[in-house]
């Protein structure tokens, strides 16, 4: 069935999309507003390896480290001086994402660029042919989340993030550095962002502010999961099959504003979202 | 501010013949945006409320007009339509946005959330609205009023100055002032009876019918409309335009959207990526840095330059006539069988008691015993977990504590909330709003006191400061203001959270002179928590004993002061 | 005024001089001093509200102090950031919710720990004092009882040797059967050289562990001494009504 494959599909990309957003809230408690801007500086980063003609597989550790590097810049200089001042880290982030995209508007030129996938053509399933990048790209979205939520249980930075999620000013207390993990999380939640970018690139086009409808769409599910990776990925699935099945059956335009609307309406009824309370 | 009234007046009037047409065809069209960033003020600056989504009010206004004059005609039936479609089409949005967003429990972030969803879902209804709404193409064409740019330029500026005019006598008016205390202490409001979700929900409905006037206009000045008008980008350049000009000060917001937009316009030619590069790094430079923009800074400047000039505001303290029912009345707080738990945790348990007017009981215990949770069972009905508690022969059950102020119980909090951002004459008339509704234009010239509130504010010294900043006061007058404010609420019942932590020995004796006589004198019921025993001793009447959740004693002051229960409590010599 | 214990003697692993601090605009402390020795524990005494974990907490530089100064192991510490404190050798149990209900048992031990190396070091050592824990490695801490819960934190703060433990209101709602063994662990941590400053509104429970005591009343040190026989009786009166 080509749209319960769609609904999955979708899903899993809204996963990975959302996860770097959600890393970042959790731990940080504010809300990156640049999301969007690293995932376009991902997405560039698959095109440069497009243009160079190395493998396109490449993309993707590249589009990590970029993002990752940038990140420790952003928190350093925009982040940092606002964890007191939640509301404000989002117009800041905002901007800083506004400065991004005019940097690769300049850079790049404003136009759509196309990058090469790692993965062309499909492949038989379920009686429907179905293309293999996104099928691939779903296998990736469990992989990246089975690996981020082995992180985050079994390292040692994963569990001060934890802490730090729980309880900061116990965590404090207990000698655990509490800026390295902010900032550690924040640069791997910017790099995961950027990994992002460059795996949906191949899924449409490369332009400046490609990264803006998915910010909005991350950060609904954002709101709706809470704090942990399995009701991120849930919220994925019911909000991203909404979208699909809205799409499919009533407009794409209106399916578009599925997951927004929903998640408005859930979060006013039950102010913790799928999470715990 | 005069002087910048007089400026923009003379720009105004005068424009047109210095400017050149493009010029002025810009200014209009940035005149129609400041008056939207207008809103954005109140909402933002004044209100604490951070929206995205005035564009979808300014496009909503705007698409009334140009679906009207497009599907429909261009006469003077059509005309009034529109305009009055572009009224209530946005307030009616106005009220369910607001609806949304604003309730007992509603956090700032989710507020902004919606306000960003709804421009989101305001253009993707335009989107899908095929030819009848232009897609994304606009409309374009429809029939205007025939006017000259000039005369747009004059109408528009004028209009500008009127809103600007009435923006600042409303933000500077009694009601004003409730804004910014919403903003400051949401909690204290509810406490002193406001109904702060539903003034924010009609100040947003309100607010979106101006915007949605400017988006009129602005459809009937360009003739063209888009879905970008009312998307979440020109909803956060509105932000941009607020947080850069200087939240809060009304000027900044007009005079920076009417800069920047006007720069924007000439320079979106020849490099449009720069130029909102440096915008875009300006604004992150101002929030991180100089978060309240750059008209304190301007303003300091002028002042420096023209030197100071105070304006004392002269303030009659009027003694209230006592209320009719003063003497009939009596008070009384009727607990019974209330018990609080979170999951398996009991915190209280069979809690049973009584307090009436005249009566001022000490509630004791040590830490963990339950007496703040105590305090929020009885002011907030919907605290507990079961057990019935009747205020003044009403019962609580379920109600917000705003309500529960209503029935005449008054709370004073550990940690002197009151608002820091305005004086303290204009506190305490915040906290006789329930009595006296606040003026929407005039300014506070007046303070109707209650005599037990007047009593605090002349024995403390706050009489003398009536127009010093709540934020400069030392922490005894602080809490003396706080106490001040819960009186001025008329209640019968006052409850009072570690009245003495932090004063000094003489605000403690003060203090308790006070309360004495609230209860003796005004027969009101007072109950304190209190951990200094010593002043447990000198001012109660009764004292009741806390200990893990439980009534351990309740009883006359000599009888349990004495008592070796007590002392083997605090001092922890018998835990069995 | 400190009592002196002896003219040629280490510098006191805590020197607290004259510390004022509080809250916004609240004064809570106000010119506190006095110190505690290696292998001493000192009972800090005092009703609610005069301000013992506001001490605590400026001590550690959870809250800013207005004046006066903090030496650790003989270096300026005042003001300095609980994590860096802690990283050098002090341990902290606090009032309230002073563990990780939503962790194991495990993990809560494993946060004390600077690395995981260190952390399997240190492991045996906290079943050597509460052995309870050697089985119950799994077992999400918020289903531990009261008592076992302030076990933990205990348990957790000693793990990594520290060399000064503060202890805020431990005693707090505990069985006494449970309070003897915390006492006994705490002596046997004195007798090994750590120095212990216990917070306490429970005057029997902390006559039966400390070696000297202090009484916290209105922001200052009322009154100080050693512990010994008829010290309780003196020390009740602060605390008369």
């Amino acid at each position: 069935m080509t749209l319960l494959l769609d609904v999955v599909t979708t899903a899993g990309v809204l996963f990975t999309v959302a996860m770097g957003l959600l890393v970042v809230f959790g731990v940080l408690k504010i809300i990156n507003f640049a999301h969007g801007a690293f995932l376009t500086v991902g997405g560039y980063a698959a095109l440069v390896t497009t243009k160079f003609g190395v493998s396109a597989w490449l993309a993707w550790p590249l589009a990590f480290a970029s993002g990752g590097v940038l990140g420790v810049v952003v928190e350093r200089l925009v982040v940092r001086p606002l964890y007191a001042r939640p509301l404000d880290a989002i117009l800041a982030t905002w901007g800083l994402g506004i400065v991004i995209s005019q940097v690769i508007t300049l850079w790049f030129g404003r136009e759509v660029q196309f990058a090469q996938s790692p993965l062309s053509g499909t492949v038989a399933i379920l009686g429907d042919t179905y293309s293999l990048y996104r099928l691939t790209l779903l296998g990736v979205s469990v992989g990246l989340g089975l690996i981020f939520a082995g992180l985050i249980e079994g390292t040692r930075l994963g569990l001060a993030a934890r802490a730090v999620i729980m309880n900061e000013d116990l965590a404090r207390g207990l000698g655990i550095d509490t800026r390295r993990v902010r900032l550690l999380t924040f640069v791997i939640g910017c790099g995961l962002a950027a990994l992002a970018g460059a795996l949906i690139t191949p899924l449409s086009s490369v332009d400046p502010n490609m990264g803006v409808p998915w910010l909005i769409n991350a950060f609904m599910l954002v709101m709706v999961a809470g704090a942990s990776f399995f009701s991120l990925a849930l919220a994925s699935l019911i909000l991203g099959g909404a979208q699909v099945v809205v799409s499919t059956f009533v407009s794409p335009i209106l399916g578009g504003m599925t997951i927004v609307l929903f998640a408005a309406v859930v979060l006013r009824l039950r102010p913790a979202g799928f999470g715990r309370d | 501010m005069v002087s910048s009234v007089m400026g923009a007046a003379l720009l105004v009037a005068t424009g047109p013949l210095i400017l050149d047409t493009y010029s002025v065809s810009i200014l209009v069209r940035a005149f129609l945006y400041a008056l939207a960033a207008l809103t954005v003020d109140v909402l933002w600056g004044y209100t604490g409320i951070l929206t995205f989504g005035q564009a979808a009010y300014f496009g909503i206004g705007a698409y009334a007009a140009a679906l009207i004059f497009t599907h429909v005609g261009f006469d003077w039936s059509t005309i009034l339509l529109a305009a009055g479609l572009a009224i209530v089409a946005p307030a009616l949005a106005g009220l369910v946005v607001g609806w949304l967003s604003f309730y007992p429990g509603s956090t700032p972030l989710y507020a902004s959330v919606v306000s960003l969803a709804f421009p989101i879902v305001v253009t993707q209804m335009i989107f899908s609205g095929g030819t009848f709404s232009g897609s994304s193409s606009g409309l374009v064409g429809y029939e205007v009023f025939d006017l000259s740019i000039e005369a747009w330029f004059r109408i528009v500026g004028g209009v500008l100055l009127l809103a600007a005019g009435a923006a600042y006598m409303f933000v500077n008016s009694e009601m004003g002032r409730l804004l910014v205390a919403i903003r400051d202490n949401e909690m204290r409001c509810a406490y002193l009876g406001i109904d702060a979700p539903r003034v924010k929900i009609l100040l947003t409905a309100a607010l979106a019918t101006i915007a949605g006037l400017a988006g009129f206009g602005y459809a009937n000045f360009s003739g063209v409309v888009a879905p970008e008008i009312a998307g979440f980008v020109f909803g956060t350049e509105l932000v941009i335009y607020v947080a850069l000009g200087g939240r809060g000060t009304l000027v900044g917001p007009l005079a920076g959207t009417v800069l920047i937009d006007t720069a924007s316009s000439y320079l979106s030619g020849d490099l449009p990526y720069v130029w909102q590069l440096i915008v875009g790094l300006v604004f992150i430079v101002v929030i991180v840095a100089l978060p309240n923009g750059f008209t304190p800074l301007f303003s300091r400047l002028w002042r420096a330059i023209i030197g100071r000039r105070g304006r004392p505001r002269h303030l009659a303290v009027v003694l209230e006539s006592p209320r009719m029912d003063a003497a009939t009345t009596t008070a009384t707080l009727e607990i019974v069988g209330v018990a609080k738990s979170f999951g398996s945790l009991k915190v209280l348990q069979d809690i049973t008691l009584s307090v009436v007017d005249g009566e001022l009981v000490s509630l004791v215990g040590p830490n963990g015993a339950g007496k703040t949770t105590l305090l929020r069972c009885i002011s907030d009905g919907r605290e507990r977990s079961s057990g019935t508690v009747r205020v003044n022969g009403e019962d609580i059950q379920g109600l917000p504590p705003n309500r529960v102020a209503r029935l005449g119980l008054g709370r004073k909090f550990q940690t002197a909330a009151v608002f820091e951002s305005l004086t303290v004459a204009e506190c305490l008339r915040i906290a006789g709003v329930l009595r006296y509704r606040p003026s929407l234009t005039r300014p506070l010239h007046v303070l109707h006191l209650p005599e037990a509130a007047r009593a605090v504010v002349e024995t403390t010294g706050l009489v003398n400061v009536l127009s010093r900043q709540a934020r400069l006061l030392p922490h005894g007058q602080k809490q003396a203001l706080e106490l001040a404010m819960v009186l001025a609420l008329e209640p019968k019942i006052v409850l009072l959270d570690e009245p003495t932590a932090g004063l000094t020995s003489a605000e403690r004796r003060r203090i308790g002179h006070i309360l004495t006589e609230l209860a003796s004198r005004h027969r009101l019921a007072v109950i304190l928590v209190e951990h200094d025993l010593d002043f447990v001793r000198e001012i109660s009447s009764r004292v009741v004993v806390l200990h893990q959740g439980r009534i351990l004693l309740d009883g006359p002051v000599d009888e349990v002061v004495g008592s070796r229960l007590i002392r083997d409590i605090y001092a922890g010599s018998s835990h069995d | 005024m400190i009592e002196d214990v002896s003219v040629s003697s280490p510098p006191p692993v805590l020197d607290v001089k004259d510390l004022s601090g509080g809250y916004d605009d609240t004064l809570v402390l106000n010119g506190v001093t006095f110190a505690i020795g290696r292998g001493e524990i000192l009972a800090l005494l005092g009703r609610n509200g005069m301000g013992k974990t506001t001490l605590v907490r400026t001590i550690l530089g959870f809250l800013p102090p207005r004046a006066g100064s903090v030496l650790l192991f003989g270096r300026d510490a005042t003001g300095r950031a609980p994590d860096l404190l802690v990283r050098d050798g002090v341990a902290y149990a606090p009032q309230e919710k002073a563990i990780f209900q939503d962790l194991s048992v495990r993990d809560n031990l494993r946060l004390a720990a600077t690395s995981d190396r260190a952390f399997r070091h240190a492991l045996p050592r906290a079943f050597e004092l509460f052995p309870l824990f050697e089985h119950r490695l799994r077992q999400k801490a918020g289903t531990l009882s009261g008592g076992e819960q302030k076990m933990l934190m205990i348990a957790r703060a000693l793990m990594v040797a520290p060399r000064l433990l503060l202890i805020d209101e431990i005693s707090e709602g505990l069985q006494p059967s449970v309070i003897r063994q915390i006492a006994a662990v705490l002596r046997g941590e004195r007798d090994t050289g750590t120095a212990v400053l216990l917070i306490e509104q429970n005057i029997t429970f902390a006559l039966d562990v400390a070696d000297r005591w202090a009484v916290l009343k209105r922001g200052g040190i009322d009154d100080q001494g050693t512990i010994s026989a008829g010290v309780a009786s003196q020390i009740a009166d602060h605390f008369a009504i």
